[in-house]
């Protein structure tokens, strides 16, 4: 072995979403030499006010990945009641069993070294769907998701044409 | 796992006319490292992983990854059989997926069809913006059946750009090969090459097998893997480490232990303890090994592992020192998806649903002059370049030949 675990196991979750991306998402190293940032667009999903944005994240990897898992951060401005208004995604594939904040959440959709990035990405991209009314990370946008959806969906959806350069 | 420029996987298959093969691969990974298992073995909960992959997990948190029952290292059985599958499948894979490109290659250079492979969320009605595909002239056929496979692996896979393409088969189900241009067309089950008229008669009662000789299935002798069937793997006699209870141990009895097991003890309590469940581990797996490695190799992954933690040496590990690794082609596969992806973003706004409202339509409307498709994706693939250095190698002219990109240049 001429690299770590970690490494290793990053070049090849790149070489498979590469070749076989899965609809709407794309991602890989920011760099060439450094396999531990990745950067990921992801599509908003049809049907839903993020529906025709590209969302670009930061993915950081641990040196113990997989067996911790990595942080996502959006790039963009996401207003989103499960993203922290510094970008920061909250959701529980995020967390490792044990480490979790919101202690609703079951075991089975937390992190585990058998996850990958593209379950990840495809976990987001639900999540802007449907987001968590329960775990809040921006009370504010959860607020008013709850309360006054249309604004939420004005809201988003500007945010969307902005990251468009529209 | 036999050297780290081998990245194999199994979505290497899905371009070529063997497609099935994909979950055969991916069922004979490990799904920690994502690899071929390597020294397989059986959890109580009947799972399946690398005996390393397996303990570390087991030392990290004492759960399975997969289903996240309780279990110990002690626990753990090999899988010979598991074993044997995978060291066969590994050995005919090369051969297997050459034969499998040399179909597609030795007819390539026909104009009569082009097509790709692409992503199911790319318009199949929009304009033909592939760059790739206005680079090469002569591209080759990928279309993939969906209708065999039934993973989710194949769900991507669609027919797409039928441009210029008589033949193309509508239905979407054929599975079809480059024309070479003997006049000849491939049956669509079994790919044997015959005249046109004979295929409908051929289809009726095709098997899946070509009905003759087909050349390179023929001329491939075939790898016997009978020898190893008469040697089985043989369990080694090395006994086990122990895990340690380092509560009990103070610095100095844990240091006494290091220099028994003959690995370095220098560093904080905390790196001491990492270190020797790393230590552990890797002895162990090496121990549930069939061909384990002297500790002299041991000893030098236990250092790799130290870098790899950021400890003493740098961290990184450059994508570009692997050596088969074709940087450039991946990089550029990687630059199209994200120039389609924000292509595709661009068109759909530029038709931006009803039920989004009618003031954002007139703010689209009357920005969508005559100029607008050129100067907006500069726009946006300004931001993307900059931020994905990535997606150029060094020593090559950064996003050449797409017209797009050279705006913002
Ligand atoms: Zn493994
Ligand atoms: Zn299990
Ligand atoms: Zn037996």
């Amino acid at each position: 072995m001429a690299s770590s675990v970690a490494s290793k196991r990053l070049f090849q979750e790149y070489r498979t979403i590469t070749n076989d991306p899965p609809e709407g998402i794309t991602a890989g190293p920011v760099t060439e030499d450094d396999i531990y940032v990745w950067e990921a667009l992801i599509q908003g999903p049809e049907g839903t006010p993020f529906e025709g944005g590209i969302f670009p994240a930061e993915l950081k990897f641990p040196k113990d990945y997989p067996l911790a898992p990595p942080t996502m951060r959006f790039t963009c401005d996401m207003w989103h009641p499960n993203v922290y208004p510094n970008g920061m995604v909250c959701i529980s594939i995020l967390h490792a069993p044990g480490d979790d904040p919101n202690h609703y959440e079951h075991a089975s959709e937390r992190w585990s070294p058998i996850q990958s990035v593209e379950k990840i990405l495809i976990s987001v991209m639900s999540m802007l769907a449907e987001p968590n009314d329960e775990s809040p990370a921006n009370v504010d946008a959860a607020r008013m998701w709850r309360e006054r959806r249309s604004d939420y969906e004005k809201m988003v959806r500007d945010n969307v044409r902005k990251g468009l350069g529209l | 796992m036999d050297s780290i420029s081998e990245v194999s996987d199994p979505t290497d298959w899905l371009p070529t006319p063997l497609p099935l093969l994909a979950p055969v691969d991916s069922a004979l990974r490990c799904q920690v490292c994502k690899d071929f298992y390597e020294t397989p073995m059986i959890t109580s909960c009947s799972h399946t992983f690398c005996s390393l992959c397996i303990r570390k997990c087991l030392s990290s948190d004492g759960r399975c990854p997969a289903c996240r029952e309780q279990d110990q290292a002690s626990k753990l059985r090999r899988n010979w059989a598991i074993q044997e599958v995978v060291e066969s499948f590994k050995t005919a894979r090369p051969q297997v997926l050459d034969v499998a490109k040399r179909r597609e290659n030795e007819e390539d250079g026909s104009p009569v069809q082009i097509k790709g492979r692409k992503r199911k969320w790319q318009d199949v009605g929009g304009e033909r913006e592939d760059a790739e595909g206005a680079r090469k002239a002569a591209r080759q056929t990928r279309s993939q059946s969906r209708k065999a496979t039934t993973s989710a692996i194949s769900q991507d896979i669609v027919i797409l750009d039928s441009e210029g393409d008589d033949d193309y088969d509508p239905s979407g189900e054929a599975e079809d090969y480059p024309q070479p241009g003997d006049g000849l067309v491939p049956c669509p089950v079994c790919g044997a090459r015959m005249k046109e008229e004979a295929v409908w008669l051929h289809i009726e009662r095709c098997d899946g097998n070509p009905p003759k000789k087909l050349s390179e299935a023929r001329s491939i002798t075939p790898q016997i893997s009978a020898s190893r069937h008469n040697r089985p793997p043989q369990p080694n006699l090395i006994p086990r480490l122990p895990q340690l209870n380092y509560s009990l141990l103070k610095d100095g009895a844990l240091k006494k232990k290091f220099d028994d097991l003959g690995i370095p003890n220098w560093g904080s309590r905390e790196l001491l303890i990492r270190r020797h469940t790393e230590w552990v581990n890797l002895y162990n797996s090496n121990a549930d090994s069939s061909t384990p490695k002297s500790n002299r190799e041991l000893l030098r992954e236990l250092d790799l592992w130290e870098r790899s933690q950021g400890g003493r040496a740098p961290a990184r590990d450059a994508l570009s020192k692997k050596k088969d690794f074709d940087g450039k082609a991946w990089m550029e596969g990687n630059k199209s998806q994200f120039d389609e992806l924000i292509r595709e973003a661009r068109k759909k706004r530029q038709v931006p649903s009803k039920k989004e409202g009618q003031k954002e339509e007139t703010a689209n409307d009357a920005e969508r002059s005559p100029n607008m498709p050129s100067a907006l994706p500069g726009q946006l693939a300004l931001s993307s370049t900059k931020k994905m250095p990535m997606f150029a190698m060094p020593s090559e002219p950064i996003r050449d030949g797409d017209g797009i990109e050279d705006s913002t240049q």
